[in-house]
Parts: C-alpha cells; sequence; structure tokens
C-alpha cells in the first residue's frame, strides 16, 4: 500500500537518513524501531513532505506521490501523528478535532466520528470546550490521535506516541492502535520503547544512524538477538 | 596574522582606497563633483553609524538619522554668527541667540549632547529585542522630528536653519570617515563586536548571560549615535543651511538602503554600498530631470529616485538578503583568496 | 457634558480606526511573522483605486467607490503577498520586515512617478458629512458609522476566527504551521485568508480615512502605519485582542492630549504620545497583552 525507496535527507552537510526503503503493506501494523538519534522522526517528515527529501521516490496505492506536497499527501489518505503531540495548546479540543477534520465535507460523518472518539476518550468529553494547553501529556496524546483521524486516513503514522506517558497510558494507546486496524487503518508506528511495541506489530524496520540496519517479522527481529541488544537495548531469544 | 591585526589593516585599505580618492576628487574635479564627493563622505560615515548597532545586534533600527538632526542642529545653533541668529533665532531660549562658539568646539559640545541623550534613550533600547525594539527606534525618530519642527523658538520649526558656518574642509570629512572605519572595524571585531554579535544570532544562549549582552549593545548603540553626531555636525557645517525634514524618513530610506545594499553585517559592505547607491542615485536624478538621451527627451519622472532605493531593497531582500558581501570584510575575501591559492599550489 | 460626549465620539472613532488598522498588522504577524511596513500604503493604494474609478470609469458615485474602496484593498493585500511575500517566507523576520518596507518606498515612489504629488480629490458621500444631532450635541455621521463598522468588524472577525475552519486554522498556524499542514489544510490558504483579512480591515479603515480626507496622495499611509504600530506594540505585537486593545488606547491618548494640552505645546502631541508609548515599553516590553518572548517562537 505505502512504498518507500531509496530516501535520503539532509541538513546542510549532515546526513540524517541514507538511502532508505520501507513498505507497508494494507492492513499491517509496521513500527520503526531504533535508539536517539537514528533519523526516525527526520524519515517521517521527509515522507510526508514536511522536510525535503535529498533523493527517493514514495509510491501510495500504486501511485508515485513523490511530488505532492503535505497537505495533498493528506488529502490522498496518509496522515502523521507527530512527536511530542504538537496539539494546537490554544485551541479547545473541539476545534482541534475540527482541524482534524478539515479535509472532510461530510458534517454528518465528522459529527458521527467526533463522537466516536469522545465515547473512546471520555476525558476528551469533559474537556471538550477546554483548551489543549490544560490537558495532560497522556490526554493530549489521546487528542492528537483522534485528530489525526478525524480525517479518516487509511495511513496513519505516528511518531513516538508512548514519549513520556505513563506505562498504563501508553497500554492504553497501544491497546487503542491494535483496534485501529479494526476499523480498515493501517498504521506505522516509530519508537524508542520497542519492547511493548513488538507485542503487536506484523513487522519491523530498525533505523541506526541513518541506515537501515533490520527489516523483517517481529519474530525474526526477536530471533536476532545482536540486533535487539546493540539497536533496541533488549535481550533477544 | 591574528584577527584583530587583519581587521585593522582591512580597515586602512579602506581608509586608503577613500582618501585616495579624496585627494583625486579634491585636485581634479569639478565643485559639483567636489560636493557629491562630501555628501558621499556624510552618508557613508552615517551608514557605518548604522552598520555598527545593526549589524552587531541584528536588530533592525530606524532612529540613528534622529541622532543626526540632534547633532546638526546643535551645532547650527551654537556656531551661527549671532549676528544671522538675531535676526532668524529671534527668540532664542537659554540665551543662546547671543551665544557663538567656534565650529570646533560647538562640534564637540554636539557629540556630548548627543551622547547624553543616547545614553538615556539608549538604556531603555536594550531591553528589548525584535519588532519592539525596532518600533521604539522609529518612535524616537519622530519625536525628535516633532521637536524639531514645533520648538520654533529653538530650530526655527519646519523652516530653512541658514547661516552656519560652511567650515567642513574636504580634509576634515576624509579624516573623519577614515576615523569611522576605523572604530567600526575596531569594534566588530572587539572582544565586545564578538561576543554582541555571538549573543545576538542566539538569543536563548545569550539569554543566559543576560545583563551582559545589554551591556554590549547600549555600547553599539553609543558608538553608532557617536557616529551619527559626527556626520550630523559635519553635514551642518557642510551644508551651511539644514531643516527637520533632513533628518527623517529620505535620509533614512537612503541609509538603510546603502546598508542592506552592500550588507549589512560588514563594514565594507557599508562603503561598498554606500558607493553604489550614490552612483546608482546620482543616474537616477538625472534620469528624473527627463534629459535628453540619445536625442530621446525622456520624460520627468519625479520619484524615480526613491523607486530605485525601494527596488534595491525589494530586490536585496528578495534575492541576496545578506547583501552583495554578507557578513565578509574586505580582508576576509583577501584571505580567503590567499587560502585558496595555496589550497592550489598544495595540491 | 457635551463637549466630553464630542470628544468620546471623536476617541471612540479615531481609536476605532487605529484597531482596525492595528488588527491587520497583527493579523499578518501573528500568522506569518511579518510585520508589514507596506499596510498602510494599502490605504494609498485604495484611495487611488477610488480616485481612477471616479476619474478614468466616470463613476462618480460615491456610493458605488465605496466597495471599489474596499475590495481593491483586499485584491491588493492579496496581491501583494503573492507576488511580494511569498518568496521570502521562509526567511528570518528582519528579511521579512524589511522587504515590505522596501515595497512600501516602491508603492509610494510609484504613485509619485505614475500620479504625481499632488493630492486628487476622491468624492465623497455627502450622507458621511452630516451631522447627527443628540440633545445639543452634533455629532459627525462619519464617526458614528466609523464606531459601529469597527464594532461590527471585530465581532465578526471573531465569529470567524472561532467558528469557521479556515478561521481556526488561521489561530492553530499562529503557533505551529507545519501541523496545520499536517491536517491537510493548505498553508498557502491560510496565508492568503490572513492577507485578505487584513486587507479587508484596512479597506474598511480606508473609506473613513478618505471620507475625513476627501484626497489622495502618495505618502498619506505613512501616518496611518505609524500609528497602527504603535497601536499594536502597546497592545502586545501579535495579539489580535491587544490590537484592538491598543489602537482604542491610542486613540483615546491623542484625544485627550489633545484637549489637555495648551495650544502652545500642542503640536508636541505625538512626541508625548510615543515618549509614553516608550516608557510603557521600558516597563512592559511585551505590551499590555502581549507574552515574553520564547527563544525559539516568534519575537
Amino acid at each position: 500500500m505505502f512504498k518507500a525507496e531509496n530516501i535520503s535527507v539532509s541538513y546542510g552537510p549532515i546526513r540524517a537518513v541514507r538511502d532508505v526503503s520501507l513498505d507497508v503493506a494494507e492492513g499491517e501494523i509496521v513500527t520503526l524501531l531504533g535508539p536517539n538519534g537514528a533519523g526516525k522522526s527526520s524519515l517521517i517528515s521527509a515522507l510526508i513532505g514536511l522536510v525535503p527529501r535529498a533523493g527517493g521516490r514514495v509510491v501510495f496505492r500504486g501511485e508515485d506521490v513523490s511530488a505532492l506536497p503535505t497537505e495533498s499527501l493528506v488529502r490522498q489518505g496518509i496522515t502523521v501523528t507527530p512527536e511530542g503531540r504538537r496539539v494546537f495548546a490554544d485551541l479547545t479540543v473541539a476545534e482541534n478535532l475540527r482541524l482534524g477534520a478539515a479535509t472532510r465535507a461530510d458534517r454528518d460523518g465528522i459529527a458521527e466520528d467526533t463522537e466516536k472518539f469522545l465515547d473512546m476518550f471520555p476525558i476528551l468529553r469533559e474537556r471538550y470546550h477546554a483548551a489543549a494547553k490544560y490537558m495532560s501529556g497522556g490526554e493530549q496524546q489521546m487528542l492528537a490521535i483522534s485528530r489525526s483521524l478525524m480525517s479518516r486516513p487509511k495511513l496513519l503514522m505516528l511518531d513516538e506516541p508512548s514519549l513520556g506517558l505513563a506505562p498504563r497510558i501508553v497500554d492504553q494507546i497501544f491497546e487503542f492502535l491494535v483496534r485501529l486496524r479494526d476499523w480498515g487503518v493501517t498504521i506505522l508506528v516509530v519508537e524508542q520503547n520497542a519492547g511493548d511495541v513488538l507485542e503487536f506489530a506484523d513487522r519491523a524496520y530498525v533505523l541506526a544512524s541513518g541506515s537501515m540496519q533490520f527489516a523483517g517479522t517481529t519474530e525474526a527481529l526477536r530471533e536476532s538477538g545482536d540486533i535487539m541488544e546493540i539497536y533496541l537495548g533488549l535481550e533477544g531469544h | 596574522m591574528t584577527v584583530r591585526k587583519r581587521a585593522l589593516a582591512g580597515a586602512a585599505v579602506l581608509v586608503l582606497c577613500i582618501v585616495v580618492a579624496g585627494l583625486v576628487v579634491g585636485e581634479f574635479a569639478a565643485p559639483y563633483y567636489q560636493r557629491l564627493f562630501m555628501t558621499f563622505l556624510v552618508n557613508l560615515i552615517a551608514v557605518i553609524g548604522l552598520q555598527v548597532f545593526m549589524g552587531n545586534s541584528d536588530i533592525t533600527y530606524f532612529g540613528h538619522v534622529g541622532f543626526m538632526g540632534i547633532s546638526a542642529y546643535a551645532v547650527a545653533i551654537l556656531a551661527t554668527p549671532v549676528a544671522i541668529k538675531r535676526t532668524a533665532l529671534a527668540n532664542a531660549p537659554f540665551g543662546l541667540g547671543a551665544v557663538e562658539i567656534s565650529p570646533l568646539l560647538a562640534v564637540a559640545v554636539a557629540i556630548a549632547l548627543t551622547l547624553a541623550i543616547a545614553f538615556l534613550v539608549g538604556l531603555m533600547m536594550v531591553r528589548q529585542t525584535g519588532v519592539p525594539a525596532t518600533i521604539a527606534t522609529l518612535a524616537f525618530l519622530v519625536i525628535v522630528h516633532v521637536v524639531l519642527v514645533n520648538w520654533i523658538d529653538l530650530t526655527r520649526g519646519p523652516r530653512a536653519f541658514y547661516g552656519i558656518p560652511v567650515k567642513a574642509t574636504l580634509g576634515w570629512a576624509l579624516a573623519a570617515a577614515g576615523f569611522a572605519i576605523v572604530l567600526a572595524r575596531a569594534f566588530r571585531d572587539s572582544k565586545w563586536g564578538l561576543q554582541l554579535r555571538a549573543s545576538s544570532e542566539d538569543l536563548a544562549a545569550a539569554s543566559a548571560v543576560g545583563v551582559r549582552i545589554r551591556k554590549l549593545r547600549l555600547a553599539a548603540w553609543m558608538l553608532s549615535a557617536f557616529l551619527m553626531a559626527m556626520a550630523g555636525a559635519l553635514f551642518a557645517l557642510f551644508i551651511g543651511t539644514i531643516s527637520p525634514g533632513s533628518f527623517y524618513f529620505d535620509l533614512t530610506f537612503l541609509t538603510l538602503a546603502m546598508l542592506i545594499l552592500g550588507g549589512m553585517h560588514s563594514v565594507t559592505g557599508s562603503v561598498l554600498g554606500c558607493i553604489v547607491v550614490t552612483v546608482g542615485v546620482e543616474l537616477m536624478r538625472y534620469l528624473e530631470s527627463g534629459p535628453v538621451v540619445a536625442s530621446l527627451k525622456l520624460p520627468e519622472m519625479f520619484g524615480l529616485t526613491g523607486f530605485f532605493l525601494g527596488l534595491i531593497i525589494v530586490l536585496s531582500m528578495t534575492f541576496r538578503p545578506s547583501g552583495l558581501l554578507g557578513s565578509d570584510e574586505i580582508d576576509d575575501l583577501w584571505h580567503r583568496r590567499r587560502l585558496r591559492k595555496a589550497g592550489v599550489e598544495a595540491s | 457634558m457635551d463637549y466630553l460626549l464630542q470628544q468620546s465620539m471623536n476617541a471612540l472613532s479615531l481609536g476605532g480606526e487605529y484597531a482596525l488598522l492595528a488588527l491587520g498588522l497583527a493579523i499578518v504577524f501573528s500568522v506569518m511573522g511579518l510585520v508589514n511596513f507596506a499596510h498602510g500604503d494599502l490605504i494609498t493604494v485604495g484611495g487611488y483605486a477610488m480616485f481612477l474609478t471616479a476619474a478614468w470609469l466616470g463613476l462618480t458615485n460615491p456610493v458605488m467607490l465605496l466597495p471599489v474602496g474596499v475590495f481593491s484593498v483586499v485584491l491588493f493585500a492579496m496581491f501583494l503577498e503573492r507576488v511580494a511575500f511569498k518568496p521570502v517566507r521562509g526567511a528570518p523576520p528582519t528579511t521579512g520586515m524589511l522587504m515590505a518596507f522596501g515595497i512600501s518606498i516602491l508603492i509610494q515612489n510609484l504613485a509619485l512617478i505614475f500620479v504625481g504629488t499632488r493630492p486628487k480629490a476622491v468624492p465623497t458621500m455627502d450622507f458621511l458629512m452630516t451631522n447627527i444631532t443628540i440633545g445639543s450635541v452634533r455629532i459627525p455621521m462619519v464617526q458614528i458609522l466609523e464606531t459601529a463598522v469597527t464594532a461590527i468588524a471585530i465581532i465578526l472577525l471573531v465569529v470567524f476566527l472561532r467558528r469557521t475552519t479556515i478561521g481556526i486554522a488561521m489561530r492553530a498556524a499562529a503557533r505551529d504551521v507545519a501541523t496545520v499542514r499536517l491536517m491537510g489544510v493548505r498553508a498557502d490558504r491560510v496565508v492568503a485568508a490572513a492577507f485578505a483579512i487584513s486587507g479587508l480591515l484596512a479597506g474598511l479603515a480606508t473609506i473613513f480615512i478618505m471620507a475625513r480626507r476627501g484626497a489622495v496622495d502618495p505618502f498619506m499611509g505613512f501616518t496611518p502605519v505609524l500609528k497602527a504600530f504603535v497601536a499594536a506594540v502597546i497592545g502586545g505585537f501579535g495579539s489580535l485582542p491587544g490590537a484592538v486593545i491598543g489602537g482604542f488606547a491610542l486613540g483615546i491618548a491623542e484625544i485627550m492630549l489633545q484637549v489637555v494640552l495648551p495650544s502652545e505645546i500642542a503640536g508636541f502631541r505625538d512626541a508625548f504620545i510615543f515618549t509614553a508609548v516608550g516608557v510603557l515599553l521600558l516597563v512592559r516590553p511585551q505590551g499590555i497583552l502581549g507574552q515574553r518572548p520564547d527563544f525559539g517562537e516568534k519575537s
């Protein structure tokens, strides 16, 4: 469904991402792992067009979308929940969700979806008319993900959703991500917190120092003790 | 060569060029061009004054010409012969109507006065950055203008203040310009200048050093005011007649355009910008009057000069916001050439 | 009492005008980080559009000229954005500000070259020049309308910013343009909307300025933009409510000084105001409603 080929990202003389390729099939949950500073966020930013690519191609549902700007990619059905949540702090929950649905015109559908998320995350309903900046990290993450889903994307990329959150909240969020599969959303989740995410992901990529170190199923990853240890700080089988 | 010595060498080269040009003009040029050159020197000092503050602190600064005005009027009021003041400035306050001092002394007093005012204003100015700072400098310019226009007893208001002794010679102007260049370079490459530039580029780091950056900014502000005061005094003693309009937005645009074109972070840039714009403006003035070129009578186009200045600023911002020379001084260019040559030889 | 009422109307209508202009500046700054020095020249362009429509198209009916004035300003503002400011969108704030400054000079001198220094008369609605008598007080219609229009414009703006998607997007873009793009909202659209609104507000102000002056000249935009900047900075540059408060504060201060100052020093009124502003900024550099700049944010 989604294919990125030979992506490179440079910040001036610094090569943050070198010649990286990955793909995500429809209905999968794929995770992109790697230590801090590996270039994961740069890659995501480049895939969605927020940061220019120094080379490579992006194909989505059979079409080459390499030349499309961020806004068009979102309209095509790819969405990113950015690192650090990036909710619109001064805007209310309602306004954040409304912006999430900016690409849609069907008022009834939007209302329906809003209700869905307010049911799923009651705290959002409680704070519906309150500014997002008053919410805790976990609450903001729920808002950010809901906001991303308001556009009914086909592919959702999440950049470190567990960052800075308590384990209980992280569980809640990951549970939610699994359910998304039932809703027909394909997921690419970037994480540093490898242990938890490997529980439910189908396939995994490991990025380190800008280059891809591993690509394969989660079982295969668990079995390669080196990769697990060196890059993810986990013990392999 | 240490950076310090290199800076002074660079400054010396610039001064040499200017002095040589001055000598040539003084010896061979028609009076019109001599006057043009004098105006060029006055503008040059003003642009360098602008550069000292804007280039080192990264704050856009519109008030510089106000200091020129204060100094020019101070010189005018003090140095103009009593005989003229009796009619021109009949109701002068503080008994200034009876005061007449030598031009040199008047300049000294004018500079001191300007520096005092600059200090007071500066104390307030340096606490701000960004837009509020720029607006504050704009406000200062307007305040000075309003005072000059309305304090009729002291300044003759909007009418021309005439009779100032024309004592500024080419020699004095060259000396002043040379002094300005050396001063600006010395500050820019001194410990203070370097610190100020570094802090201005990274405000977050600078905030950790808080009070220090304010002191540095104040130093740059005072130096700038000093140079503007020199320019103003020179202007008064060279033109002999001044009015508040000479120290308002027209001169502001002109000097700003010169600085932007040349490169606001470079003293050499200021000189270059001043030369290019002076030549360009002369050309525009010629065209404005509807001259006959190649037996074609061009229409009168008043406003062409202003248009030209605006165009310079717009084109610079679009294509080369850091100016022709960016942050390079003449010694930087020369140094790089040397390195390149050495590289070529080595390989 | 009557005098007080009259001066209050003066202050309100003048304050309203400054508020409209300051709002235009604040919107563009908050969405784009651009200090638009050319904002005052929008007024000049509007005035000339009205003049040229009357002179060339023979459309001298003042009522018809009102929409001409407003729409020409809106269109010109959007044109300026596309042509002049888009290329410097990512650049540091100084570049944008100086660019706007250069554009301002260009516009003024183009007007000078092609139309000339002499003010050109623009027909005004007689209706606007009438006075309304309340009790024993005569208030110019212009002032009442100006105050009313300002109030309505502000209310409509608030509704726009709260209720429409693009308005909400504009508020979001003030802090985080990248994430707004992630919503699928085109950054270009948001910026164009900001300029259009800025132009609309300036256009409304233009109508009233033209009604009062009756003529347009190349440099008439200069003083309004200066006052607008001061108003916006007083209120906290970039803050929309601040711009409104600053505008009215400035208008009230100006009228008060005019009333209070003895005639010998009346000419220094602007100097007093600017000095007071300077002191205010010294005590509270971020203005009344502004926030202390967080390094990394637009300051």
